[in-house]
């Protein structure tokens, strides 16, 4: 309508610069449209192409006697951007050293890293990324919600994939053959918690909130079971949108149920804004979280709020009583100039390693038979983070948590291992 | 007791949204075009703030006061700056070719800006540290309030009044409003359309800057990606409040921040669905929003 008072003049110029800016506007339509169809429709078609030509390259990198592919997938960007980073330091690590001593089966090792952006949609994408690259197994990915979707990929190729740090319980409720976890499950850690709290924190009434992830959900539901199992009640269970910064209405509304401490199952970019927003409201009782939560960044969200915070955890690596543990954190220092992010970044480094034993031992580099290897014979292989050994889901045996309170800005071991 | 403490929290999300939604109400009311980029200017802002803190903090450790104002101002310049680059390069262009491309330039503006924070300042979340101890609150009756929350609120009505007055009692706000009619006649009376539009430019983004920087401020983290979230609600907010309309840009952002508090005393993880279920039914009453007027022609 701008139109109507125009010149003949104006106007000519006007429509003379449209066909002139015109085009930038296509190319950017474009874009974002390019943008949207990665998003959405473009995931059958890429998985199609792979599957077809999966095998053939797969294949081809098996037999040709050069490199073997193995491949991470894990969330390099987004919000979980560094724990994907610590499964990258750790593996590229191992790599390095396992290469320098001649590789496995006499052929060098090469990594492929795909990036889940932390993001559940992308993961499939990643997965497909890495399948079209021809890997012959995979490590990955962090977050419960991004390992599921990228399972369905890699479930349809029938490529191993072991998960170092993805710990709800279902996903490997699905029977899925090919996949593995070197994490403990979210129902051991559930029972860890509800005994810390119940016991040695003595909170009869407990508050939990989660944020509807997948594993975050996982863990609420497990810790509520317990709970209620060592006779303490569940006052308040409701979730925070982790999108958003402001909590302080679900926290107020949990200050009305008046309970004793509050477990949080979330992740660390939002445990640091809901410790500062309850002490802030003056909410006072102990604020305990899950695994998660057991990163820097709580400190340096919630600074001098965050004294006292109690994280329910695998043993930070420095903590673990493992002589390989002791010496991949020696390596891992020397090399980067700093501690593993957490225990995940030592998990990936056992999933990597199992790979490689698994390829080491069956002399092959097809996913069936490493995957039978894993299922039926690998038994107490000495990992970083202690012995290994699947079940027949696919679940790794055995639990190993700890708890580790905030003291002086600081994570200090509160309650020791226990196994 | 409890519903106070929920209309105290309320009000400092609603403060926040309504700063940003501002901008967007008043780039719509005189070009009546959405500028998707506006949240991310707004996450420019708090970035900005997150360094210039970092700097400052570390230069003068007396007056945080003193430093807090000109990071403030500095803030609001670059990112006033921004928005008028963003004006040259990526609106003006597309200024009489219609509505729809401008509309994806400004996505494309927004995509540019969210990436370009991530590679500058990473993916990962920052925290926001400064030495100002906002902290300090009072309790009346049970219910807790920081200085900073009363900061926020007091410094949005503030600006709401001030753009207000501007836009309504000055020639050059005279000017924006004839431009909001018509830009052709409005030329023809001898404004300068070019120059009130860099100028709109400027302003929008500039509080959205500062708004950005109160967000740092209170929660003392930021993410790449608030500048999507924020941005989404302001957006609501305005559109809510009846956009083009500033103090209705207010009322919305409010109204929004009220709605959500109260949801989420009920459930919160139902607390957006419940809030934007309420927000449809003041816009099905009220299709042209609370203070909305003029009736929308086009999308």
């Amino acid at each position: 309508m701008g139109f109507v008072g125009m010149t003949e003049m104006s106007l000519r110029s006007h429509t003379r610069r449209f066909r002139r800016m015109g085009g930038l506007a296509l190319v950017l339509a474009a874009a974002l449209l390019l943008l949207a169809a990665c998003g959405g429709g473009g995931g059958g078609q890429t998985g199609g192409s792979g599957g077809s030509d999966g095998g053939q390259t797969g294949g081809g990198a098996g037999t040709s006697g050069d490199e073997i592919v193995i491949g991470v997938i894990g969330p390099l960007t987004g919000d979980y951007a560094a724990e994907g980073q610590g499964f990258k330091k750790a593996i590229d690590l191992l790599v390095e050293e396992l290469n320098a001593q001649g590789g496995v089966l006499g052929r060098q090792v090469r990594v492929e890293y795909a990036d889940t952006g932390s993001k559940p949609d992308q993961a499939t994408l990643a997965a497909q990324e890495l399948v079209s690259k021809g890997v012959v197994a995979v490590v990955g990915a962090y977050a419960s919600s991004e390992t599921e979707p990228a399972m369905e990929i890699f479930h349809e190729e029938g490529i191993l994939q072991i998960s170092p740090a993805s710990t709800a319980t279902h996903l490997t409720e699905k029977g899925y053959e090919n996949f593995f976890r070197v994490a403990f499950l979210d129902s051991a850690q559930g029972m860890f918690a509800a005994r810390m709290l119940v016991q040695n924190l003595g909170a009869q009434r407990v508050a939990i909130i989660h944020d509807n992830s997948t594993y975050a959900y996982g863990l609420a539901e497990w810790t509520r079971q317990f709970v209620e199992q060592e006779g303490g009640e569940v006052v308040f269970f409701d979730a925070l949108n982790p999108q958003e910064t402001d909590y302080t209405a679900l926290l107020t509304a949990m200050q009305q149920a008046n309970p004793d401490a509050l477990y949080f199952t979330g992740y660390f970019s939002q445990a640091g804004l809901l410790i500062r927003q309850a002490r802030d409201l003056g909410i006072d009782i102990p604020i305990t979280g899950g695994n998660a939560t057991n990163n820097d960044e709580v400190i340096n969200t919630a600074g001098e709020h965050a004294e006292g915070f109690i994280t329910t955890t695998e043993p930070l690596p420095p903590d673990l009583p493992y002589d390989k543990a002791r010496d991949f954190v020696a390596r891992y220092r020397e090399k980067y100039n700093e501690d593993p992010v957490s225990i995940w970044t030592a998990m990936a480094g056992d999933a990597f390693d199992v790979i490689i034993e698994a390829i080491r031992q069956t002399g092959s580099t097809d996913s069936a038979d490493l995957i039978a290897y894993l299922r039926d014979e690998l038994e107490g292989y000495p990992g970083i983070t202690g012995p290994i050994t699947f079940d027949n889901k696919g679940d790794r045996e055995g639990t190993i948590y700890a708890a580790y309170r905030i003291e002086n800005g600081e994570f200090v071991l509160y309650i020791e291992p226990q196994f | 007791m409890d519903i106070f403490q929920q209309v105290v929290n309320g009000l400092t999300v609603g403060s926040i949204y309504a700063l940003v939604a501002l901008g967007y109400t008043m780039v719509y009311g005189v070009l009546k075009m959405i500028n998707f980029a506006h949240g991310d200017l707004f996450a420019l802002g708090a970035y900005l703030a997150l360094t210039l803190f970092g700097v400052t903090t570390a230069a003068s450790s007396g007056s945080g006061w003193l430093a807090l104002l000109v990071v403030a101002l500095a803030v609001a310049l670059a990112v006033g700056a921004a928005g008028l680059a963003a004006e040259r390069i990526a609106y003006r262009p597309l200024r009489h070719a219609g509505r729809l491309p401008p509309l994806v330039s400004a996505l494309g503006v927004s995509v540019f800006l969210q990436n370009g924070i991530m590679l500058v300042w990473g993916a990962r979340p920052r925290a926001f540290q400064h030495n100002l101890s906002l902290e300090a609150g009072l309790t009346l009756f049970g219910v807790r309030i920081s200085a900073m929350q009363i900061i926020i609120l007091v410094f949005a009505l503030l600006l709401m009044v001030a753009l207000y007055l501007f836009v309504q009692r000055t020639k050059v706000g005279a000017a924006m409003r004839a431009i909001a009619v018509d830009h052709e006649t409005a030329r023809l009376m001898g404004i300068d359309v070019t120059r009130i539009i860099q100028l709109v430019f400027f302003i929008g983004p500039a509080l959205g800057g500062l708004a950005g920087m109160m967000v740092g401020l209170y929660y003392h983290q930021l993410n790449f990606t608030i500048g999507w979230s924020y941005g989404l609600k302001a957006f609501t907010a305005a559109i809510l409040g009846g956009i083009g309309n500033i103090p209705g840009a207010m009322v919305g952002g409010l109204v929004l921040g009220l709605a959500e508090a109260l949801a989420a005393g009920v459930s919160g993880q139902w607390k957006d669905a419940i809030a934007f279920v309420v927000l449809i039914l003041i816009l099905v009453v009220r299709p042209t929003g609370l203070l909305g007027e003029r009736v929308a022609e086009k999308i």
